[in-house]
Order: C-alpha cells, then structure tokens, then sequence
C-alpha cells in the first residue's frame, strides 16, 4: 500500500528520450509515434535567428498523471480503468472494449490504443513489470541521465519525493481542471 | 477499423500544430514516425515472464562512451539493459542508444556467417562459407580475388601491403594486436576524422587531452560542442544537472541553436569556422585589462610574452573580432571578465569530433592557452588529467620484418608549400584517413598497397567524398571486413567475418582515469548467436591458418631472416691475439627454425581467452578479489566497497571528496617542461604558425544563393552505427535537413518537403525541416544516415548521406577531414 507520485526536475532535461526507450523495452511497448506512454513535450522556438528565445524552447518531460480525481476513470463504462492499491491508475485489458470515452476524458492526451489487444494503454509505473517484481523505481527514472525523474511514495513522509516537494517549488499541468495529477514539476 | 478513434488522430492534428503554429507544446516527436509497425507488431519484449532470470554486468559500445550496464536475460533471451551505478564515469545512466542496445543483438540483418564474394565488387553478391573456408580464401584468395600469400609474396614481404585500419572501440586493441604482429606500418583510425586536432592541440600545448571538471565548474564556455545530444559521459550528465541557474553558468557557442544552447544561460550564433577569432578577442581583453592569473602563469607558461605581443599587436579586439564572428564585442568583454572572474573554476569545454575547418588545430591551441590564463588546469573546477588506475601487461609480438616499408606517405613537399608531408605537416600513429585514400587513388604511394583488413569500421560512411572510398574500396585488390552489420563497406570486402555484438563476448579489460578512476570490463551477456565471434577468437584462427605460410614467405625473400636461420648456434670469439675462432653449433637447423619462428608466430598473443588475459591483467596488480569483482559487477577501483555507496535514487558516492583526483600534476600542465606552450618552435620548422593567429582565408563566407553545410550529432543516433536500429528509427525516422525558415518560405519549401542537396562533391535528397534554429545562409543534417547497403533494411536509402556531399578538405596540420567547409545548393525536387 502506497501511493506512488513523480517528481520531474524538468530542467534537467536534455530531451534526450532515454526514458521513452527505456519503456518502451521494459513494458514491450508497440513501435510507433502514436505509440507510448511517455514523451517529451517541445515546443518551436520563439523569435528569429539569432534573436531566439531561449526560454520558449523549455522540454516538458509527461506522461500519464495518475491523476487522484481521474477523468478517464470516471468515464469508463466498465470500470476496466481502476485505482490501483498503490494509487496508480491502472487499465485492465480484459475489461476494456474500446470504447475510447478515456482518451477522450484525460486532458494529458496520454493513452493510445495497443494494436496487439485492441485496447487502451498508458503509462502504469511499471507496476506490472518492474514494480511487480520487487523493484522500488520505474524504468523511465533509472534511466534517465539528467536524472530528472525522483518516483516514490507520497504518503511516506520520509521518502525523497515527499522532501523534494516539501523543500522545492513545483506545479502540475493544468491544475485548474482538478483532476490532483501526481506528476509534480519542481521550478 | 476499430482505431478510428486513435490516438494517431489527434497526434496527427498536434503535430500539424506545432510546425504551422508555431507555439503548441507538442505530445510527440515531430520527426518519430507513424508509420511503423511494419509487420511485425511487436519489437521489444516485456519484461519479467520468464522462469530463469540472469543479471549481467557489461559494458555498452552503442557509442564510445562504455557506460555500464545491467543486462536482464530471461530465459536465454535479453530483454532489459539497465543502467549499472557502480561505474563512476556512466554513473547511473543509459541514453537511449544504451537502451536500444537489444535491438543491435537482434537485429534480423546481422552477419550471421563468413561469407565470400562470389559478384563483381561491390555488388553485395556473396556466398556462404565456413570459418574454414573464410580464412582459406584470405590466405589463398579465390578465382574473384587473390590472397595475402600471393600478394606477399608479389611483393617480396612487404608487410606495408596491407592496411589495417579500425573503428573505435574496447576490442581495437585486440585488432590493433595483429596489425602489429602482421608488421605493416599502414594502420588507420578514426581519429583524423574525429578527435585528431583536439587531442593534439591539447596535447602538444597542456601535454595531454584533459577532462573538464563540469560537476563543479562555476562557468562553462561549450562551443562548438553540444553535449545535450551528442552525449559524453560524464559531462553531459554533470552539466546538465547544474545549468539554468543551479550552480553552473553555461555559454554556447554554435551557429546552430541546439539542444545545449536551449539549457545554457546564454546562446551565441557564430559563423562557422571563426572560433579562433572569438577566443583570440576573449585572450584580447584578458590580456589588456590583466585579467588573467598573474602568478600561475608566471611559474607555468612558456612563450607567454610573444603569445601577449603578437596578441596586442595584432590588435585581437572584441571589435574585430565582432566583425568575423557575427558575436557583439560587448558579449565577448563580458564573457572573458565572468570566466575570469570565477577561474579557475571555469571551463572553456575542449570539445571532442571536432575538426570543423582548417584553422581547428589552432583554434584548439588557443582555447587551451586561454583555459590556463586562468589557472583552470588540474585543478577542482577546471580542466583536469585525473588519476590512472594501471592495469597488468599483456605481450604483444612485433617481429621485425626487413622487408616491411615504413608508412606510405608522400614526403614531396610540392603541394603545400613548406609543410613537411605532401598533405599535412605532421603525421601520426592514427594517420590522415583521407589523405591516405586520395594519395592512393592518385598513385602517389611510395609502393603498392594492395589489400586491406577493416575491423569494425565503416569508411563509406564515415569520410567525406563516399565516391572516393567506393573507388579505394574497388581499387583493393582484397578487402577482408569484420563487422556485425552489412554495412556500406561490408558490401566492398573480398571475405565478411561475422563478429559477434557486445553483448555475445568479453572485451579486453580497461582503465578509465579521471577525477574517480576506475576499471570496467565488457563481460559476455549470452552466448554468440549464429556463427558470429569475439575477434579475439577470429584473430585465432586467421594467424593459426596464416601465420606459418606467411613465415614461408618471408623465409623466401628477408635475407635478415636468411642470416638468422642459418646460423645454427655458432659463436665467434675473438680471441686476445685478435684471431676469431668458432664454436661448433649447438642445434639442428629444426630447432634454429623453431626458434626464429617463435618470434614470428602470429597466433602467440591469442592464445589465451580474454577471460583468461583480463584475469592476468588485474591479479597481477590488484589481487583475486578485483578479477571476481569485474566478472560480478564489471567494474573495479580500490577500496570501492568502503567509498562506494548511494544517497539517493539518484546519487551515489564512489570517492569521499578528499579522495578525489581533482589535481594530479601539483596544478601543472602535463607538458616535458610542465608548462603551457604557448609558442612551438618546433612547428614552425613544419610550416605550422607556432602561436594561434587568425589569417583572412579564415573568414567565413558563403557564395551567393549557397549555403554552408553544417554536419553533427544526436542523442539518439551513433553516426552509421545504429542506422539499422528500429527501435531508435522509432525515435528519429530519417534524418532532416535544417533550412533557415524564411528561406525555406521564399523558396517555397514546406515541412517534410524533399530537397536536393549538392556540392562540388556528389548529391543526397533529403526532407526539409525549416526552422529558425538556423542561420539563412547555413543549412544542416546529422551525420550517419542514407545507407546504400540494401542488406540495411530499415537504413537502406533512408535519409541522406552528410559524406556524399561533403568536401574532402585536408585539414593542414595534422590531415584531419575539415567537416564544414563545403558550400551547397539546395533546390526542391
Ligand atoms: S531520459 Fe531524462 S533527459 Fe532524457 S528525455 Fe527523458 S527525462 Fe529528458
Ligand atoms: S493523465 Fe489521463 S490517463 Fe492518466 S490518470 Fe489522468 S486522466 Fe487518466
Ligand atoms: S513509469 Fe514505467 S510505464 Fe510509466 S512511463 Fe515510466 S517506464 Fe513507462
Ligand atoms: S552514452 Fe549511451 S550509447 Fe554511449 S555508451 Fe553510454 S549508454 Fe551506451
């Protein structure tokens, strides 16, 4: 029992894509652009050469949220997209009839539709690879070279995410919607 | 039918965003592909649902870089490559073509076995053979091509015959253990198209190619290096952790704006090539306004009182240099007084592949002056050397062979005046690659060079003027490649030698120094899949098939040898009348012979598995325990079980801080006089200028309605060497050229568009990617791309080919390839 968030130390990040081929060969992933669970948000520069914009050209490191108020959850009719003990928002496979109301529901644009089953995936913290096996952090951390990623358990006062968030600054995306993401951007 | 409602769909629609309008965060890549998944569906392989589970520590050679990791066998098969935390150059980190390393392994288009030409040259028509068959045809050729015995013995035993030439690598060594053994004197590397210029700039001004001590450097001037993509261990990582106000200031200095100038604090375009101007105006400032650290340099630099007059007097102003570099002289007093205000904790970033242009050897020379104006030299926060953990010997062979000529380099000092060689004033164990092609291809080599043996190393791709090496490569009379992948060259050799991945073999034991020195060694993951192996196990059984026929030869033409042989243990003794008496001989003519052969026998140093010599090596110096350390976790350094620890997820400590390698030298460069060389008298004797000065050819220009074409790397892509690796193609799916963005509009060039690029040299199409991260006059694509090879599934054709394009310009000093110096046209097909 826990309650597993991330926190992103954004500006570290090189966009290198470490993490998204990490996933990809942890939880076999499909090949594809349309095709993970994790990405790097760019945005195009601002301005013209040379008088460029260095702040426009931030990268923004995502993936699924695992939102505390899901949307995705809420809208899916046969409840296939559950919580999970761990506070991780899980999609079980054998439920899921494509509906798609999901990928329609989460505002993250993170899920997609793994070909193989015809049915909707996202990002699940490596709970049924890594995590399932004793390991303590996802394969998207452990990889990353910047070391931008600190997972861990919010509910635990004494573990690093929890001291990150209590000592740095951080916002989430699009907070105003109210879904409580747990991705947790540091400043 | 059921994914209308995909997530294709809306990607589709965002991706479209954010080329047209311009502000849209976008949840994809721009340049991934969508459509993939050819027809296999799945790719990678999920993890954990096997029964046996291995894990295994190695060492990657996706790239140079040799980060450790953690291979996941289940069941035989690999399924996971982790990061290994132990090693403190990699710390705890794989970049994507680490991650990627499975699809290297199971790549469906690996050499799977030796194979012999059967087709004309170059044609990619070969034949299935055994090891057997593939070391017979090397020694006795076939009716397609003739073998090293022939050739041999054509030319009277002059090893020089072959070349031998190699890619970067642990297992170089092995190869580069034969070519001496073989005793040619013609062996090519990377080097001169790679690191040639940078590490001897450093070398002959600070003594040796530093570090940079980027996890405490206070300010960073990177230019001309881009260490958020093409990553270096452990810069890119200590870097990055610390820029964007979190303790290092960083400066970039590129015409491009790339990954690093979007993390540094502050971008500067520059025109290509005009560097040395941009350094020589920081020296400018330092000097006049006594910047500079007064006491270091008065007890370590050589030649400083020239170096300040000629800088002084040649007037390197800010405003001069403005004028050259296209940076305001007002940023350049800036950036020389914040360097040496928080010197010598600053670091002017030496960069690695580096020779851009014709002056990079001296561009190279006056940054490492400037870095030690400061007093940044092996010190915390500066450029270090780091410590060296030695490791045990193991004997090579180096037989002399009378008949052997010395490198083939054309001495007639016609072509560049007063320059020592024909093609550049110095020349070095790597060689001058280019050089070396063109002088063979215009019959300007002292002898006949007639074959050659290519070890992991693609000269198709890697050199400018592809066209050139096509000719070389058909010009050889016999060609024998190692290699894993059926590259563009592997379609030119006579015999392929199927080597097996990283992942299939253990590699010879290393050392790597720096501020926390370690050992690592690459330990075998699984067995060599198909008939692939190790090249040590090749090299075996080539010298065991060739080493007595080849001794045979020499036999017949070395009159040395002749000598040797026929003196059967006779001494002579002169007696103190001064009279010479012999004795009588002490051995048959078959043990003479014997004896003499043991010094040519080529299979002596592969006796022994790599297992087996790795051993050997680190015993001898660090003891039982250290070897079961290297086979367990793969890395090794003294007292590591003390030091080494994590504090975090994130963090580990492998030394305490007092036992840290900052300064190994008491602060001194690593030069015979310990001292900075600024003024090299000695390479004036070359026709080399012996302090940095800027010349007006130098200048940048582009010719009207052309533009100069830029070429570099990425984090995602090894130049050729993972061209073929779907699962990073997944990442990147071609590579594009950057075009100005306004330009592109006048022109009427659209995203994905396809242009013709071409120069003096040869043409590529490529897709256009119009953006203002360009310069209006400069356009660029990553190097590695447009494989020719129809082997190459997904890299055949795919993108195009920087060194069709290229110039083949012969960098002066040293014989480097200068990458930008070719003008292009670009027009819309
Ligand atoms: S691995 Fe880290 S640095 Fe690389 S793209 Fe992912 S988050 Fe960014
Ligand atoms: S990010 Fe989207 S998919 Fe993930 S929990 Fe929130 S709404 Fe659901
Ligand atoms: S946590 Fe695991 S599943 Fe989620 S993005 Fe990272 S690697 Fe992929
Ligand atoms: S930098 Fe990447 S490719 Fe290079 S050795 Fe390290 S993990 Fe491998």
């Amino acid at each position: 029992m826990a309650r597993y968030g991330m926190a992103l130390d954004y500006k570290n990040c090189i966009n290198c894509k470490a993490c998204e081929v990490a996933c990809k060969e942890e939880n076999g992933i499909l090949m594809g652009a349309d095709k993970h669970r994790i990405w790097v948000g760019v945005k195009e520069i601002e301005g013209e050469y040379p008088f460029l914009s260095i702040v426009s050209s931030s990268f923004e490191p995502s993936q699924c949220q695992h939102c505390d108020d899901a949307p995705c959850q809420e809208v899916c009719p046969t409840n296939a997209t559950y919580y999970d003990e761990n506070g991780v928002v899980r999609v079980n496979a054998d439920k899921c009839i494509l509906c798609s109301y999901c990928m329609n529901a989460c505002p993250y644009d993170a899920r997609y539709v793994d070909d193989r089953t015809m049915t909707v995936d996202k990002c699940n913290f490596c709970s049924d690879t890594r995590l399932a096996r004793g390991e303590t952090t996802t394969a998207c951390q452990n990889t990353c070279p910047t070391k931008v990623r600190t997972f861990g358990d919010l509910d635990d006062p004494n573990s690093e995410i929890s001291e990150l968030l209590r000592t740095r600054e951080h916002f989430s995306l699009k907070s105003h919607l109210g879904t409580k993401p747990k991705l947790f951007y540091l400043t | 039918m059921q994914i209308e409602m995909s997530r294709r769909k809306f990607l589709q629609g965002t991706v479209a965003m954010s080329v047209v309008g311009g502000t849209t965060i976008s949840a994809t890549n721009l340049f991934a592909s969508n459509d993939t998944h050819d027809k296999k569906l799945t790719i990678t392989t999920k993890t954990g649902v096997a029964k046996e589970v291995k894990n295994i520590a190695t060492l990657c050679e996706m790239c140079v870089n040799k980060c450790a990791a953690i291979a996941r066998v289940e069941d035989g098969v690999v399924t996971k490559l982790d990061p290994n935390p132990m090693f403190p150059k990699s710390k705890n980190m794989l970049c994507p073509r680490g991650n990627a390393g499975i699809q290297a392994l199971y790549d469906p288009d690996r050499l799977k076995y030796p194979l012999i030409r059967v087709g004309e040259k170059g044609e990619g028509k070969f034949k299935r053979v055994s090891w057997e068959e593939a070391y017979e045809a090397i020694l006795n050729g076939t009716d397609k091509f003739p073998g090293v015995a022939k050739i041999l013995d054509e030319e009277q035993d002059n090893r020089s015959t072959f070349l031998f030439c190699a890619g970067e690598g642990m297992a170089e060594h092995t190869f580069k253990t034969f070519f001496s053994a073989f005793g040619s004197a013609n062996w090519l590397n990377h080097s001169s198209i790679c690191l040639q210029t940078v590490a001897s700039a450093y070398g002959v001004t600070l003594g040796a190619y530093p570090q940079a001590d980027l996890d405490n450097a206070e300010y960073i001037i990177m230019a001309g290096a881009n260490r958020a993509e093409a990553i270096v261990t452990p810069d890119t990582m200590d870097a990055f952790k610390r820029t964007k106000g979190r303790g290092a200031k960083l400066i970039c200095i590129d015409p491009r704006f790339t990954n690093t100038a979007a993390k540094a604090d502050k971008w500067l375009a520059i025109n290509p090539g005009t560097d040395l101007a941009f350094v020589l105006a920081l020296t400018y400032v330092v000097l006049t306004e006594e910047l500079y650290d007064k006491v270091y340099v008065g007890e370590n630099f050589n030649g400083f009182e020239e170096y300040k007059k000629s800088v002084i007097d040649n007037q390197y102003t800010p405003e001069w240099a403005e004028k050259i570099t296209g940076i305001q002289a007002e940023d350049i007093y800036q950036i020389a007084r914040d360097f040496m205000a928080h010197a010598p904790k600053a670091v002017y970033y030496p960069g690695r592949r580096s020779t851009f242009s014709n002056n990079d050897f001296q561009l190279r020379r006056a940054m490492a002056i400037f870095q030690g104006l400061g007093g940044g030299i092996d010190t915390k926060g500066g450029l270090i050397f780091g410590k060296r953990l030695e490791l045990g010997v193991h004997e090579g062979l180096e037989p002399i062979y009378a008949r052997a000529e010395a490198r083939a380099v054309d001495s007639s000092k016609s072509q560049k005046g007063h320059s020592g060689y024909a093609d550049c004033a110095v020349v070095t164990d790597g060689g001058s690659w280019i050089g070396w092609r063109n002088r063979f291809l215009e019959d300007r080599m002292p002898y006949k060079v007639r074959g050659m043996f290519c070890y992991k190393h693609n000269p198709m791709m890697n050199m400018p003027n592809t066209k050139k090496t096509a000719q070389m490569l058909k010009k050889m009379e016999l060609v024998v490649a190692i290699d894993t992948m059926p590259s563009d060259t592997v379609m030119y050799a006579d015999v392929v030698l199927p080597e097996c991945t990283y992942l299939e073999r253990t590699d010879p034991v290393n050392t790597f120094s720096g501020v926390e020195p370690a050992i690592a060694q690459r330990n075998k993951v699984i067995a060599p899949m198909f008939e692939t192996k190790p090249v040590i196990d090749i090299m075996r059984g080539l010298t065991e098939k060739i080493s007595k026929p080849l001794f045979e030869i020499s036999k017949k033409h070395d009159e040395d040898l002749q000598d040797e042989l026929a003196n059967l243990g006779e001494e002579e003794i002169v007696g103190e009348d001064g009279n010479v008496t012999k004795t009588a001989a002490t051995m048959t003519k078959e043990e003479r012979e014997a004896e003499v052969y043991a010094e040519f026998d080529l299979t002596k140093p592969f006796k022994h598995s790599q297992e087996e010599i790795n051993a050997h090596m680190v015993e001898s110096v660090y003891g039982k325990e250290a070897v079961e350390a290297l086979n367990k976790n793969g890395v090794f350094y003294p007292n590591m079980d003390k030091f080494y620890k994590a504090l975090s997820v994130n963090e580990y400590q492998y030394y305490p801080e007092k036992e840290k390698s900052y300064s190994v030298n008491g602060g001194k460069p690593k030069t015979p006089s310990q001292k900075v060389e600024c003024n090299l008298a000695n390479l004036e004797k070359k026709g080399v200028d012996p302090m940095p000065i800027w010349k007006d050819e130098y200048a940048f220009s582009v010719p009207g309605g052309k533009f100069k074409l830029l070429t570099g790397r990425h984090a995602q892509f090894t130049q050729s060497g993972t061209a073929n690796n779907i699962v990073l193609r997944d990442l990147m799916h071609e590579n594009y050229i950057w075009i100005n963005k306004r330009v592109a509009k006048e022109r009427g060039i659209a995203f994905g568009d396809k242009v013709e690029v071409s120069s003096k040299t040869g043409s590529v199409t490529i897709k256009a990617y119009p953006t203002e991260k360009i310069a209006p006059n400069q356009v660029f694509f990553i190097h590695g791309f447009g494989e020719e090879s129809e082997a190459l599934t997904w890299a055949y054709k795919n993108g195009g080919n920087d060194n069709a394009v290229i110039e083949d310009i012969i960098e002066p000093v040293y014989g480097a390839a200068s990458m930008h110096e070719t003008n292009v046209e670009i027009r819309k097909v």
